[in-house]
């Protein structure tokens, strides 16, 4: 392990990227999860996340829409056949 | 240019504005709209003549009705390209390019998420004459606020939505002026059939008599297409008028219609 941080070569080491295995000092250390990153993998991994969560959103909203219409031709139906009872 | 306080005259007034700027773009949310709407009056023709024995057609009404959602969504993507050219040719006081098909992914969605909510709550509604208009107002709102979901999500549409309608009162005075225009072209389409025999009769070759039965007040089926032309015809206004209250309820809201007033001033100065 290097005894300096990747960006600091002054500072001594802190921690270590569990993505991209650089030193980090204090500084460049962010904890996410638990887990060490440097700022570049932790970009990317949130990225990566607010991606997949966006997808997640759409998908959501498509199945939640089509059971929507779905129940709309059902109800439209029963009303439809409640409003002819009535006359 | 965002001046007169908002009320319902200046929105119709903007809304005519951007309507006569982007009148060719109509035949999109008109084309798209026709399916949905006719087969809105098959399914009406097929209740009037099961009757009271429409219970008993549940597969026929049924496999109208499977048709007719299907046909809402292409009816929304029309909407969605004209609510996004009226929204173009707002901010920029001209007529929009090619740009107004690219209707944003996220936005679409939501507005398929918000408008099958109000579908639903729509014809739930039905029965309870407020709920059905209740229903009809968050369905503008769901159309003029579409652009503003830059992501997909399943709430915030929604609240976008409540945010708009808090300020009740224009939204209110646009449902009931675009029922009154639903009359009105109703009446002229009427008049216009009526014409267009009346002219034909005096054409030789055509029978006009015999059409005059198919075009007379007495056929259901007449009416119900009628009815689903008028709508067919106000809807481009509506949807426009919703867009441009969404817009100046925001700008009222942040600032943006002070700001560009200011500018003007200096401009001009």
């Amino acid at each position: 392990m290097p005894l300096h941080c990747y960006q600091h070569p002054a500072r001594p080491p802190f921690a270590r990227c569990m993505s991209c295995a650089k030193t980090l000092c204090q500084e460049c250390a962010t904890q996410w999860e638990g887990i060490w990153h440097c700022a570049a993998c932790l970009g990317a991994r949130r990225g990566a996340t607010v991606r997949r969560s966006a997808k997640a959103s759409t998908a959501g909203a498509i199945v939640l829409s089509l059971i929507l219409l779905y129940c709309s031709a059902r109800v439209m139906v029963w009303t439809g056949a409640l409003i002819a009872g009535l006359f | 240019m965002i001046r007169a306080p908002l009320s319902i005259t200046s929105v119709l007034d903007d809304a005519t504005d951007v309507v006569s700027m982007i009148a060719p773009w109509a035949a999109v949310v008109i084309l798209t709209a026709l399916p949905y709407r006719f087969l809105q009056a098959l399914f009406l023709d097929q209740l009037f003549e099961v009757g009271a024995d429409a219970s008993h057609y549940g597969n026929l009404l049924g496999a109208t009705a499977n048709m007719i959602v299907a046909s809402i969504l292409l009816a929304l993507w029309g909407r969605a390209v004209w609510a996004r050219a009226c929204r173009l040719a707002m901010s920029r006081a001209s007529a929009p390019g090619r740009e107004a098909w690219r209707v944003p992914a996220p936005a679409f969605a939501s507005y398929v998420l918000t408008a099958s909510a109000t579908i639903l709550a729509g014809y739930l509604g039905l029965f309870t004459v407020v709920g059905f208009f209740v229903a009809v107002l968050f369905a503008g709102l769901a159309i003029g606020t579409m652009e503003l979901n830059e992501r997909t999500g399943i709430l915030a549409p929604f609240r976008i939505m409540v945010r708009y309608a808090r300020t009740l009162g224009v939204p209110l005075a646009l449902i009931f002026v675009f029922f009154c225009a639903l009359f009105v072209a109703l009446a002229n389409l009427a008049a216009a059939f009526g014409l267009g025999i009346w002219l034909a009769g005096s054409i030789g070759g055509i029978d006009a008599p015999h059409w005059q039965v198919l075009f007379g007040s007495g056929n259901r089926r007449y009416w119900l297409v009628l009815v689903a032309g008028a709508i067919v015809l106000v809807e481009p206004f509506w949807i426009a008028a919703n867009v441009v209250y969404v817009r100046r309820a925001g700008a009222v809201e942040s600032g943006d219609d002070l700001r560009s007033w200011f500018e003007e001033l200096q401009r001009a100065s």
